[in-house]
């Protein structure tokens, strides 16, 4: 620091700066960045944040009474009609209608403070088409208006009308959501232990051709090499989530898409990662075993398996929780495990239901990884 | 008896490690073979159970022609031929037991051996071996939990296994202190002695050599600059070898 | 390897009933001769995969737990007797089950793996032919018209196409759906070959078949050709004019980028930038609060030691989201495009960027430290000359990983709509266009090799 420093690292600087400034200008423009609308627009995230905070674990079970009764539209100009069902506790203003009239529903010795909803079923419609909600009050009575809808007068015959309350009872489960979650968690962590172990069958003997020590250093070996370690490299490029939109197309949306995609794209870390591995062992031993007369297996056996298989196991290990957290997302383009899930619940806007599911994620990957951490400590 | 003849080693990027060695070894011999690094010491004994194929030259031992050997025959010869390191080669995670047992890969299947089926016999022998070099109570630590003069000690019960007639020695005790170096080296007298086993030891320090051989070859920038006993060397041979700068180090 | 016989236990036990009590509850066998732990080991195993097989309705898998029953059982005996079993053995009947219910789990169908093969075919052939370059290509078509579907009246004779230049004629002036029409045509270039069409009343095309195959014509020496042509379905049911038309290339341009080309160059430079924006973001922030998150620096009172573990929680917790999730929610917040990838990147970056330099601060040796104190220097001087010399090579080694790592991402992120290649990429295979994905994926493959060896480069000349 004597104050003559050489030119160089200034002019060095200077066109750092004049390539940076301008990648940085054309990066801000190309990926339109706005922190204007990321502040305006705050308040859309607001609601999903909080309830990805408050996810869906507990349910309790719901309950339901269900009251019918029958009538009759349309109603011919003095017709009588004998209605029949749950007429001591449900009544009805009139049992014989035409479409468009007015109705009052009574309910009486129901449930006391009590959600509930009216529904039409239609003789000839599938389903039930909703009407009025209510809510009984603490002698478990209700009085709602309504009419009948124009599609019973396009059926023309005995309809019901249906009135249910639901309220929740019993002790608290697990959620719909968490079991869900569950179930596919598991499939998560199994779809990525079927992965690696596929893989390993062939990222195992593809690592000793991608080994520049195990293969002759002569023509076709070198060959050989280049190729294996250029494919490993290409097939490592393409992000499994890629590869999973292609298996998805052979053999179906589903788990074994995402297994097939994953097994791709760890053949491909594991082989580098282990022919790195093999690249690094100890020539002494070979040496020494060689010199003892030993035969090639056996060369191989006693001086090149022992110091290899720690860092494989490790690798392997690793690449299991790397897997885990790939197949967590693998499942957005068909691959199976939580994925599919969450990216319906998030589609269909069920933002606690989503939350159990990203919950869930972190819990698993923080216990692969810190249970991945460990044993890799251990073996090496 | 071990006829060396005319050997030449060029490596492939050109570099002449041995350039026309020729001597003659007699069964008991313990020859010392001194020189700087990079004299081709290395080189030489590698090419003699050819872990380094020589360029050119012959090794002939008891009239059995080496270089010609085919890898069946070779094996058969180089299972006679122990051979311990600077840096020892152990296999590092594998029981010291085990390591020891490798000694008798050419004596056994490949299948009984990649099995772990080791005849009681050679497990016997794998004890006394270990038994006399001093440390049985170690067999089943794993190698590299052992200090550097034990591990030399393991790679010297690794070569008693092979009931050698000849015993390589590259720079045995170059990792070692002093101390530890004296008594590796005297495992390898005994064995020179009480055995008959020929040693050729190369050797960096000229003290070692002049305690422990009978016999001292010399090599300097791959060719043979002395053979003779260790008393020739006076300081003139010394100043040809290691070159005028060097100052003789006693080894205590 | 060597097994030495184990020291026999101290209490000699029946074989017999251990290896019967090993039958009757896993681990039994081992907790009766007074192994518990590995009894206990086999007995979590035992219940907690037989419970995972109940719960996801596998117990049809029963058979393949056998072998861990059965095992442990003889492992008991082998105890009882003073011998050691090993562990291998027991860990791999074990794991037969556990990869019994994987395969079950994940749906593994090697057979459907297998037939439906031919399907990705064509993906694979257009991965070795990319579509980067196309030629322009003109096409002059002649057309006539005639009518479809036939109505009461009589037709009108068999129509001609009227000059100049090349002409068509049909055999008949109406046609019902299916109905074989012969084309003639006269006056073409010889040897001419071209392909024919169908145009209904809105302007509607497509290709005319006849049995199941396209049809093509081909113009003898004499500029003449026949062809049969079936008639397609048609909408209407009332008599309308409809048009079939030869259609042949006249001028084949040479060879310049495709637009797919042009797409992949604009959507990959935007992976890039997302990449280079979310790395330098994500390092900014990650920079503050790595301080925060260094186990050294922060143990200095209970309150920041407190702190620290708040800020590590959450750092952990982010980087266990993958940035798809999390671009998801921000594609709500701010709307489509790179934009909402930039963030969810960038907030995936300051975890795991976060993470690595607070563990490059807290690696830091104190001794250079000390040295200059100790020379007298004040504390700027210390962290100028004794911390930063230390900490910068890590972090520029961390940060040109993470934007290689932000690259691979954002090639993907486009999938949900944060933009980048990704977006086009899945577009393209789902609407099976193969030699767009394939020049896709080839770019893909290109940068990220390109970026990988460029950023292992620099962080070996930095460490």
């Amino acid at each position: 620091m004597d104050g003559k420093r050489p030119r160089g690292p200034w002019a060095k600087t200077l066109m750092a700066l004049a390539i940076a400034i301008p990648l940085y200008i054309w990066s801000w423009e190309a990926t339109q960045i706005d922190l204007g609308k990321l502040v305006q627009d705050a308040y859309k995230a607001g609601p999903i944040v909080g309830q990805l905070l408050r996810p869906s674990l507990l349910a309790r079970g719901v309950q339901r009474d269900r009251l019918q009764v029958t009538l009759k539209v349309p109603c011919a100009p003095g017709e009588t009609y004998e209605p029949q069902g749950d007429l001591d506790r449900l009544q009805l203003s009139a049992h014989c209608l035409n479409p468009r009239d007015p109705l009052q529903v009574t309910g009486i010795n129901l449930r006391p403070n009590t959600q509930g909803r009216l529904y039409w079923i239609i003789t000839g419609v599938e389903g039930r088409l909703r009407d009025e909600r209510f809510t009984t009050d603490e002698n478990g009575a209700f009085t709602v208006e309504t009419d009948v809808p124009p599609l019973l007068g396009e059926n023309p015959g005995e309809h019901r009308l249906q009135a249910e309350l639901r309220w929740e009872a019993g002790s608290l489960n697990p959620s719909p959501a968490l079991r869900t979650t569950a179930e596919k968690l598991i499939e998560t962590v199994f779809l990525a232990l079927m992965a690696t172990t596929l893989a390993n069958f062939f990222a195992i003997p593809l690592s000793f051709l991608g080994a520049r020590n195990i293969m002759p250093s002569t023509g076709w070996g070198h060959t050989v090499y280049l190729a294996t370690r250029t494919f490993f490299n290409l097939t490592r490029s393409i992000e499994p989530l890629i590869l999973a939109t292609i298996f998805a197309i052979w053999v179906g949306f589903g788990p074994f898409a995402g297994v097939l995609a994953l097994t791709v794209s760890t053949v491909a870390n594991l082989g580098k990662l282990y022919s790195e591995a093999a690249e690094s062992i100890d020539p002494g031993p070979i040496e020494a075993i060689t010199a003892t007369g030993a035969n090639r297996i056996q060369v191989i056996w006693f001086a090149v398996i022992p110091q290899i298989v720690p860092p494989y196991i490790a690798f392997a290990v690793y690449q299991w929780d790397i897997n885990v957290r790939m197949s967590t997302i693998i499942g957005f383009v068909g691959g199976g495990g939580i994925g599919m899930e969450l990216s319906r619940w998030i589609n269909q806007l069920q933002w606690n239901a989503a939350a159990t599911a990203v919950w869930g994620i972190v819990l698993v990957v923080t216990v692969m990884d810190y249970a991945s951490a460990l044993i890799r400590e251990r073996l090496v | 008896m071990l006829q060396i003849q005319d050997l030449v080693k060029v490596y492939e990027d050109g570099t002449q490690a041995l350039k026309g060695i020729s001597f003659t070894v007699e069964d008991g011999e313990f020859v010392a073979i001194i020189g700087l690094s990079g004299s081709g010491k290395s080189t030489l004994l590698r090419c003699i159970n050819r872990l380094i194929e020589p360029t050119s030259g012959r090794v002939i031992w008891d009239g059995v022609d080496i270089t010609a050997a085919d890898p069946r025959e070779l094996r058969r010869i180089r299972r006679q031929i122990g051979m311990i390191f600077q840096q020892f080669n152990l296999v590092k995670r594998l029981p010291v037991l085990t390591n020891v047992l490798t000694g008798r890969l050419g004596y056994v299947s490949t299948w009984r051996s990649i099995t772990g089926r080791w005849s009681r016999a050679d497990v016997e022998r794998a004890f006394a071996n270990l038994e006399l070099v001093g440390i049985r109570e170690k067999a089943h630590n794993r190698a590299d939990e052992l200090s550097g003069g034990q591990q030399q000690r393991v790679g010297i019960a690794r070569a008693l296994m092979q009931e050698p007639r000849l015993l390589l020695a590259d720079e045995p005790v170059a990792s070692l202190d002093p101390a530890t170096s004296h008594s590796v080296m005297k495992y390898v007298e005994q064995l020179n002695r009480e055995m008959g086993v020929t040693v050729l030891c190369s050797l960096h320090f000229l003290s070692l050599a002049r305690t422990y051989a009978s016999r001292i070859l010399a090599l300097k920038d791959g060719l043979l600059v002395f053979d003779g006993s260790p008393q020739e060397i006076d300081d003139r041979r010394f100043k040809e070898i290691y070159g005028e700068e060097a100052v003789e180090v006693e080894i205590r | 390897m060597v097994h030495e016989t184990p020291s026999a236990p101290s209490l000699r036990r029946h074989p017999a009933l251990a290896a019967l009590l090993g039958l009757l509850i896993p681990g039994l066998g081992h907790l009766y001769l007074g192994r518990r732990e590995r009894g206990a080991a086999i007995l979590t195993t035992a219940l907690a995969l037989t419970g995972l097989a109940l719960w996801l309705e596998l117990t049809a898998l029963a058979p393949w737990g056998l072998p861990f029953w059965l095992w442990q059982a003889w492992e008991a005996r082998r105890y009882a007797q003073g011998r050691d079993p090993g562990t291998l053995r027991l860990l791999l009947t074990a794991a037969i089950l556990v990869y019994a219910i994987g395969w079950q789990v994940t749906e593994i169908d090697l057979q459907r793996f297998v037939a439906n093969a031919p399907k990705i075919r064509p993906f694979v052939v257009s991965l070795l032919r990319p579509n980067y370059l196309e030629r322009e290509i003109t096409y002059a078509s002649v057309r006539i018209q005639f009518t479809m579907p036939c109505g009461p009246e009589a037709p009108g004779p068999p129509p001609t196409s009227s000059g100049p230049g090349p002409v068509l004629g049909l055999d008949r002036a109406c046609a019902d759906p299916g109905d074989p029409i012969t084309v003639y045509g006269e006056g073409f270039p010889p040897n001419l070959e071209g392909e024919l069409w169908f145009e209904n009343t809105i302007g509607d095309r497509a290709r005319l078949h006849h049995q199941g195959e396209l049809v093509d014509f081909v113009a003898g020496p004499d500029g003449r050709f026949q062809a049969t042509v079936t008639a397609p379905e048609v909408a209407t049911e009332q008599p309308q004019p409809q048009f079939i038309e030869a259609r042949y290339v006249t001028e084949v341009g040479p060879l310049q980028p495709s637009e797919t080309a042009r797409l992949v160059v604009y959507r990959m430079g935007e992976t890039i930038a997302q990449a280079l924006m979310a790395t330098t973001w994500g390092a900014l922030f990650a920079v503050l609060i790595s301080f925060f998150a260094a186990r050294n620096l922060m143990r200095v009172h209970p309150l920041t030691f407190a702190l620290y573990y708040v800020v590590r929680t959450l750092l952990n917790i982010l980087r266990a989201i993958e940035p798809l999730i999390m671009a998801i929610v921000f594609v709500v917040w701010v709307g489509l495009g790179p934009f909402a990838g930039v963030l969810a990147l960038t907030m995936h970056s300051i975890a795991a960027l976060g993470k690595l330099y607070s563990e490059a601060i807290e690696n830091i040796e104190p001794g250079p430290i000390e040295a200059i104190t100790a020379t007298g220097a004040n504390r700027i001087q210390v962290i100028w000359f004794g911390v930063l010399p230390q900490v910068w090579p890590p972090f520029v080694a961390f940060t040109v990983y993470r934007w290689d790592i932000n690259v691979r991402m954002s090639t993907i992120i486009g999938f949900v709509g944060g933009g980048g290649i990704g977006f086009l990429l899945q577009q393209w295979i789902r609407l099976t266009d193969f030699r767009s994905a394939s020049a896709a994926i080839w770019a893909i493959a290109l940068v990220v090799t390109v970026l990988d060896f460029f950023s292992s480069e620099v962080r070996k000349r930095i460490v």
